[in-house]
């Protein structure tokens, strides 16, 4: 295969593998594993006189971030860890349950018609996130006929909105990541092997037997593939918890943003920041672990 | 159920649209038609340039990770029989890593370079460096799955056609990518687009974004100047979206189909 | 188109300079991609000038490898190779006059058929009025010159070989190379490409080298057969020196069915093997080959089983194949199994069962090494 391939290595082949990933491997270097390098060691410094990091090293932000301050133990910044954590699987789950019947749905509608389909589920996430929160702000507003309603049905108090409160965080983060979870599962139902159902069917299945080994092997790997698109990016969210969420809803995401701007704690930003990738990390690795258990392949990984 | 969900889907963008035409300052009550926000909008300078800034950013900075990552998309394919396990991991980091995360590290690391080296400033300049560093990746995985899709003996085919290494390059490997390399270039752009928070966190005092003005505009109240910006901004990618649509729709004919 | 004259595998010949007539010559080719994985191990062949020269051999015996390494495609570890008299060994595959038409014809999506065809002169550096006269009148010496506007995506498989044959040819190559180029095609539309290329190779008189996994399209196309197991050449002729002379049980095996059967014993009367003793004077050799139409088949009383001399194998019918223009049959005789076949007469079919015995002469039998 001339140079595309072969086995054939050398002085001159390397040149050219260099020559074309250089670039982009050295851009990502300084620009990206530097900084984040970086920003892990900040995590292990004291905090300095105008919170930026200082020597020694020190274990004082984790510390901090279990709880532990000036004042004795208090539980906030772990209800914030908890919080961040059932709010992402909270949002997975709902977007799971709107986006499989949708993504069936565009797969059984007639060929021409589903990229039409698709593109519409997908076009309102190519606006900014910022607008769409404020979509969601107009809609959830104190006064608004959405508000009133529910203040008439009794689940708020009169007068205080759907907005800021957990259920608008909730709401925005399914709203945001829908298509993510949509595109996937698209993917599998269009490559959909009906004849496991017929199978299924055949061997005396009911419906729910039909779906349970007829459908959900066969799109496992698009639910995997949409939940590790859908609950990373969730778990790290800024936008929508801080503007959607208000004071009393702190996430993860706004903590460490804090830290870099007007608490100015830079050791204990970056240490919540590791925990956070850490966090990724692990949900990363299990959820491929996962899929390879039950039999996806290397395909779970985009 | 269907249409249910484009309800849910563009309802928030549709308010955002209406009230922007608002004639009074309530997102509670639609009184009259106007186009006083827009008025004001073009009025005010901060806003004028914090578009031209968006615009700079997103054109820029698609354009180099267009570049950057075609050639590094084209490098792992070629030499997919090597052991690039690291370099599949380099670029599955910017894609994975939570995008505060990825704000806050460089606002750390360029904000302390800067203060010890005093030749640059957060600005423009580092949010262009920051969007590359997650468009190339992207771009490059389009390139490289187009790579994958192709029967390898159609390089083959070249060398046997007499086509030498340029040539190769020239007639066949770019017309083939042709699509991919547009195709990366669009997301490059809607990814910037999308962008608020790495943004946020890599700009300076000069370099204020549509998003991050509308960020600090929203902080003290939502007013209906925001929605109008936030009319012009959804405006410009349902635009995009009918321009992929016609595309493919006339692809769609070309194929004869 | 003048008859080549008979190729040879002579890694012992001392000359070295290629014979005019001799396209391709191949000495100790060898090539591994690693310890285990030898594709070449040592071929040495020469191919006559003009012929319709096929490799043949299972999959993974090393023929692919061995058509890239002549296309240029792949640098043997070791070995040279001359096309015509000039040694290519380390010429890359674009500066070699050598076309292929490849598996699944890797056609440009990118390009429509007149700008396949025109690909290589274009690489050449032609001006544009010679490439689209040549174009032209290859694409009507295919029949395709209807095609040339056409998008790669809307051509039908039979059309997308002939416009990968035309890219090739439209450079007047040394040699053509063809990589399985039918194998993707239906039975119908493939017996009559197989038809057509044989034609137009007689009449430009080029050399072709056809790789195949499929004996019977080697034997109807090829003047000479190359028969490859394990990146090694197993023996070269042609077609008819193949299946009724084969060097040894692996190529008659290959070259269709074959009763091949260990010789247990052998004296000057005749020789004893599985089924038992058939008489005649045979070579010393360690198998005998009985190829199924060398015999008839007949019921164990009729009278040709008495009037036929000594070499009459007496068996039951084990199995059955109708197959229209002739019955198959598997005869269990002594220790072991005989396929026979008997053309469809009218004269009806043994039954599973039937006592029978089958008639041959000693002239069809072939004894073999290996």
């Amino acid at each position: 295969m001339a140079d595309a391939g072969s086995g054939k290595t050398g002085w001159r082949a390397t040149g050219h593998l260099l020559g074309l990933v250089a670039p982009g491997v050295i851009w990502i270097v300084v620009f990206l594993v530097a900084p984040a390098a970086y920003l892990m060691s900040i995590a292990f410094m004291t905090n300095g006189s105008y919170g930026l990091p200082e020597l020694p090293f020190t274990w004082a932000a984790f510390k901090q971030l279990a709880g532990y301050g000036f004042l004795g133990w208090s539980p906030a910044n772990l209800y914030v860890v908890g919080r961040t954590l059932v709010q992402t699987v909270l949002a997975t789950g709902l977007v799971v349950v709107i986006a499989y019947p949708v993504a069936y749905y565009i797969s059984r509608a007639p060929a021409r018609l589903r990229p039409l389909m698709l593109l519409l589920v997908v076009v309102p996430s190519w606006t900014n996130q910022v607008i769409r929160a404020i979509g969601w702000m107009n809609i959830l507003a104190p006064g608004t006929p959405l508000s009133d309603l529910a203040a008439a049905l009794g689940l708020i108090s009169p007068h205080m909105g759907l907005y800021p409160s957990q259920f608008a965080v909730a709401l925005g983060l399914v709203y945001n990541f829908l298509p993510f979870m949509v595109l996937p599962l698209y993917a599998v139902f269009e490559r959909l092997d009906t004849a496991q159902i017929d199978a299924a069917r055949d061997l005396g299945a009911g419906v729910w037997g039909a779906f349970r080994h007829g459908v959900l092997p066969q799109t496992l790997p698009g639910l995997l593939a949409g939940t590790v698109l859908v609950a990373i990016p969730a778990f790290g969210m800024y936008v929508i918890p801080e503007l959607l969420g208000g004071g009393k809803n702190l996430m993860l995401g706004s903590l460490v943003a804090r830290q870099f701007a007007a608490a100015s704690n830079w050791p204990f930003g970056a240490a919540a920041a590791l925990i956070m990738i850490l966090a990724t990390l692990a949900g990363l690795v299990v959820l491929r672990r996962l899929g390879r258990r039950l039999g996806g392949d290397a395909g779970v990984m985009l | 159920m269907w249409y249910a969900l484009l309800v849910l889907l563009y309802a928030p963008l549709a308010v955002v649209v209406v009230y922007s035409f608002n004639s009074v300052n309530s997102s509670a009550d639609f009184v009259g038609v106007s186009l006083r926000w827009y008025r004001a909008l073009f009025a005010d300078d901060t806003i004028l340039a914090a578009a031209w800034n968006s615009a700079v950013l997103a054109l820029v900075s698609s354009m180099l990770a267009t570049a950057i990552g075609t050639a590094l998309g084209y490098g792992m394919y070629a030499h997919r029989a090597r052991r690039l396990g690291w370099l599949i991991w380099l670029i599955y980091l910017p894609i994975i890593m939570p995008d505060i995360v990825y704000g806050i590290a460089q606002l750390s690391f360029f904000s302390r370079l800067a203060a010890a080296t005093q030749i640059f400033d957060l600005g423009l300049g580092t949010m262009i460096i920051a969007h590359v560093s997650f468009q190339a990746p992207f771009v490059a995985l389009l390139v490289y799955s187009r790579l994958v899709g192709l029967d390898p003996r159609l390089f083959d085919a070249c060398s046997d056609l007499y086509a030498n290494a340029w040539q190769r390059a020239r007639f066949f490997i770019l017309p083939t990518l042709q699509p991919a390399i547009v195709a990366g270039f669009f997301l490059a752009l809607t990814l910037s687009i999308d962008d608020f928070v790495i943004s946020y966190f890599t700009s300076g005092p000069e370099s204020v974004t549509l998003p991050i003005f509308i960020w600090s505009a929203i902080k003290r109240g939502i007013s209906p100047e925001i929605n109008a910006i936030a009319t012009l901004m959804i405006g410009t990618v349902l635009a995009a979206a009918a321009i992929t649509l016609a595309f493919q729709y006339v692809r769609h004919r070309q194929s004869g189909e | 188109m003048t008859q080549p004259s008979s190729p040879t595998v002579s890694p012992d010949t001392a000359d070295n300079t290629p014979r005019a007539d001799t396209a391709i010559r191949l000495r100790g080719l060898y090539q591994a991609f690693g310890a285990d994985a030898v594709a070449l191990a040592g071929v040495d062949l020469d191919i006559p000038a003009g012929s319709f020269f096929t490799l043949l051999g299972p999959s993974g015996c090393g023929k692919t490898s061995l058509l890239r390494v002549i296309a240029g495609l792949d640098t043997p570890d070791a070995g040279t190779l001359h096309i015509g008299a000039r040694d290519v060994t380390r010429v890359a595959a674009h500066k070699r006059n050598v076309n292929t038409v490849f598996q699944s014809y890797a056609l440009f999506g990118h390009l429509d058929v007149a700008g396949n065809i025109g690909f290589g002169l274009r690489m050449h550096g032609h001006d544009r009025a010679t490439i689209n006269d040549r174009v032209q009148k290859t694409a009507a010496f295919i029949q395709i010159d209807n095609l040339l506007g056409r998008r790669i995506d809307q051509l039908s498989g039979g059309q997308r070989q002939r416009v990968a044959l035309a890219r090739a040819l439209v450079n007047e190559p040394d040699v053509l190379l063809l990589d399985e180029p039918l194998s993707a095609l239906d039975a119908g539309l493939r017996s009559r490409l197989q038809l057509e290329l044989l034609r137009i190779q007689r009449r430009l008189g080029m050399t072709f080298v056809f790789v195949t996994h499929d004996q019977d399209e080697a034997m109807v196309m090829s003047d000479y057969v190359a028969v490859l197991n394990e990146g090694r050449i197993e023996q070269v002729g042609t077609p008819a020196t193949l299946y009724e002379r084969p060097a040894n049980p692996f190529v008659a095996r290959f070259m269709g069915h074959a009763n091949l059967f260990a010789i247990r014993a052998r004296d000057a009367t005749g020789l004893t093997t599985d089924f038992g003793r058939l008489a005649g004077e045979f070579a010393r050799a360690d198998h005998v080959l009985i190829r199924p139409e060398i015999m008839t088949i007949h019921a164990a009383d009729a009278p040709e089983v008495a009037s036929a001399g000594d070499n009459v194998i007496h068996g039951r019918v084990r199995e059955r194949l109708y197959r229209g223009s002739r019955m198959e049959y598997t005869v269990a005789a002594g220790e072991t199994e005989l396929v026979v076949v008997d053309d469809n007469r009218g004269q009806g079919m043994f039954e599973i069962g039937a006592g029978v015995a089958l008639v041959m002469e000693t002239t069809g039998v072939v004894t073999l090494d290996g």
